[in-house]
């Protein structure tokens, strides 16, 4: 009787450590878990940030200037070639030509 | 078998036992178990009044000490924001979005020195009402209250930097427009708590959806996907805004829709808005979708095509336009007016009034009325962005009414209504449903004729016919085939029509031998400019303003111009059909 007594209360003293093991693990990956849901937040956000930064730049009239100094325009009927055979081997020559001047 | 020195082993524990339990019985024996009663007792009670003492200890140090500073009572109620999803045009380029923002709050109850607060605070805000913040802070029974909202992070740092106690930041979702002002009365604005009310973010509440959130917290729904291009849009507003400075106008309107599916490339109004600031300025109020006005001769095309339709005249039909029209007390003239009888083909080629008034008498009052309201001009058009403007009718429609209305006058119109009505007549004679929101390539919508593929063919033929040889000369883009429709309407004013003061404006549709877009482009009372040949007519400012808007856009939209050397051939020299495409997520 004694040894059933003893051996229980070795097992709740047992089961206590390992309760209390178990729930301060727990504790500890909610802890990261939380730690983790704020750095995606953080990077969810950054991104969000980071996107309409991008936009920003990229919008229209910020590029048009740019384009437009660097010579750039719409493109128009006079830029299209009426035999496209023909104007290749024309950009072919004048590359050709080009690449001997630069030679 | 077990070895004798285990036996002897086992037989001194048991012996032991026996002694132990003699012993026991002996305490037994010298402490009765009635005495241990009290005892026990007693320390269970001590044990327990130590217990509550301890409880009671906390209590009265809490009560004492006050509230730690973890716990801030949020009792009043906090507003609510919302997450929504993001904007972005048909190419998945980003319109809208939420950013995360700083939002300051104070908590009266911990604020120090209000006047110091004050002060500091109108250093970094010098807007601040200071009164209503003295008011806020001045009530220490409040723990909270909104300072500023939607603050910056670099704002944010300047007003911790000033290190006042009391003052706290909460982290909210702001709307951010990373294109500014591009697409600014399309996309409407939200209020201070990101919820929409006004345009495409009204809809984006009502119909797509959004997430009503505590604190910053970003929203999973896909994105809303307009039917925009914003390259089109930029072109667009660039092109009204050089319009403006050119010919000295007030204020210009734009519209780029795709004529079969109804989807609108772009939308524009000058003076713009910005959808970060709402806009409560009438005079910034949307042209194309919120305002009406009376059209002038892009209406000619649809008396036309009403009398082709009906089958009352041919575009060879000729009419006697030289005497002037009269009508009760009113006279009708043109200003340009014709030394001899006009053919239909004439009449809308130079744009005569005195012309189009005598096809609307032939038809009547009932029948232009019955076509009107098939071609969904006089009902209120919805779309995404919210009810466009209802046209403003005569409230008696009888032969002046007919007369006037022949060449857009006397009924007054939304652009955006009109331009879809003129959809219907180019794009082979079916409906056309406008919207905001891209529609899937295989999205078929069903085809309800509205006028017969042969009167779309004339008409084609027609506004082909005005750029070439009529009023619309100077829309003529080489290698688009442009067909257009000048209007140059008087605008009203108190007692009749204002002197000189005219919204001129053109209705172009491109290319004419298969019309896949149609730009629709309005001047609002321009001035006689040099560039506009000291006139103000539409045939000067409205059709070149088209005419330039189309030049840029019609790669963009990846049509390639047919060369006038080469007619019909499509040159493979380049592939304008694959613009940059980025998704946004």
């Amino acid at each position: 009787m004694r040894i059933v007594i003893l051996a229980a209360l070795m097992m709740t003293l047992a089961s206590a450590v390992v309760l209390y093991s178990s729930n301060y693990d727990t504790r500890q990956l909610e802890a990261r878990v939380a730690e983790q849901e704020r750095v995606i937040e953080k990077a969810r956000g950054d991104i969000a940030v980071l996107k309409a930064e991008r936009a920003h730049l990229a919008r229209p009239d910020r590029i048009e200037p740019l384009a437009r100094k660097l010579g750039l325009g719409p493109a128009s009927e006079r830029q299209l070639a009426a035999n496209p055979d023909e104007a290749l081997a024309r950009a072919t020559a004048a590359d050709d030509v080009s690449r001997k001047k630069g030679n | 078998m077990m070895s004798p020195a285990k036996r002897g082993i086992e037989l001194e524990s048991s012996i032991d036992n026996a002694e132990m339990e003699k012993a026991d019985g002996a305490e037994v024996v010298a402490m009765p178990r009635a005495a241990n009663g009290p005892l026990r007792t007693l320390i269970a009670t001590a044990a327990m009044a130590l217990f509550f003492m301890a409880i009671g200890a906390q209590l009265v140090r809490l009560a004492l000490m006050g509230l730690s500073d973890s716990s801030i009572s949020l009792s009043e109620t906090v507003a609510q924001s919302f997450a929504r999803p993001d904007i972005v045009d048909r190419n998945g380029r980003l319109l809208a979005t939420d950013v995360e923002a700083y939002s300051l709050f104070a908590d009266p109850a911990r604020v120090i020195d209000r006047d110091e607060v004050i002060e500091k605070l109108t250093v970094v805000f010098p807007d601040l009402d200071r009164a209503a913040l003295r008011k806020d802070l001045s009530d220490r029974t409040r723990r909270f209250a909104w300072v500023r909202r939607g603050l910056s992070p670099r704002v944010a740092q300047q007003v911790h930097d000033l290190g006042l106690p009391g003052l706290n930041f909460r982290r909210e979702l702001r709307r951010a427009y990373p294109g500014g002002k591009l697409a600014g009365h399309l996309l409407g604005y939200v209020n201070i708590d990101n919820k929409g009310v006004a345009g495409i973010e009204r809809y984006v509440d009502e119909m797509v959806g959004v997430e009503s959130v505590d604190g910053a917290t970003l929203t999973e729904r896909p994105p809303v996907r307009l039917s925009i291009d914003i390259g089109i849009q930029h072109a667009l507003e660039a092109e009204l805004d050089d319009a403006v400075a050119r010919y000295k106008a007030k204020g210009a309107a734009g519209l780029v829709m795709d004529v079969t599916s109804g989807e609108v490339l772009a939308s524009a109004s000058d003076p713009d808005v910005d959808p970060g600031k709402p806009n409560t300025d009438n005079a910034r109020a949307d042209k194309i979708a919120a305002s009406t006005f009376e059209l002038g001769s892009v209406f000619k095309t649809m008396t036309v095509a009403m009398a082709l339709d009906a089958g009352l005249v041919t575009t060879d039909t000729v009419f006697n336009v030289t005497p002037s029209l009269t009508s009760g007390k009113f006279t009708i003239g043109d200003v340009h007016a014709s030394k001899g009888p006009l053919s239909v083909a004439q009449i809308f080629e130079r744009s005569s009034n005195v012309g189009a008034a005598m096809i609307a008498l032939q038809a009547g009052a009932q029948r232009q009325q019955d076509f009107l309201r098939r071609m969904q001009l006089l009902d209120t058009l919805k779309t995404e962005a919210g009810s466009v403007a209802a046209p403003q009718l005569p409230p008696r429609w009888g032969e002046i009414e007919t007369i006037t209305a022949s060449y857009g006058h006397g009924i007054a119109l939304a652009p955006l209504q009109f331009a879809v009505a003129a959809c219907a007549l180019v794009n082979g004679g079916n409906k056309v449903t406008p919207t905001f929101i891209k529609r899937a390539p295989d999205a078929g919508q069903a085809q309800i004729p509205l006028v017969s593929a042969a009167t779309s063919q004339r008409l084609r033929d027609l506004m082909r016919l005005n750029v070439t040889h009529g009023t619309g000369k100077q829309a003529e883009v080489s290698g688009y085939r442009v067909g257009g429709k000048t209007g140059t309407a008087d605008i009203p004013g108190v007692g009749g029509y204002r002197d000189g003061a005219v919204i001129s404006s053109f209705l172009a549709a491109f290319p004419m031998d298969n019309p896949r877009y149609l730009v629709f482009v309005l001047l609002f009372e321009p001035q006689a400019t040099k560039e506009s040949g000291g006139e103000v007519l539409a045939a000067r400012n409205a059709a070149p303003t088209a005419g330039r808007v189309i030049s840029r856009i019609g790669p963009l939209l990846g049509l390639l111009p047919t060369q006038a050397a080469a007619q019909g051939t499509t040159s493979t020299a380049f592939d304008a059909s694959a613009p940059a495409k980025y998704e946004a997520r």
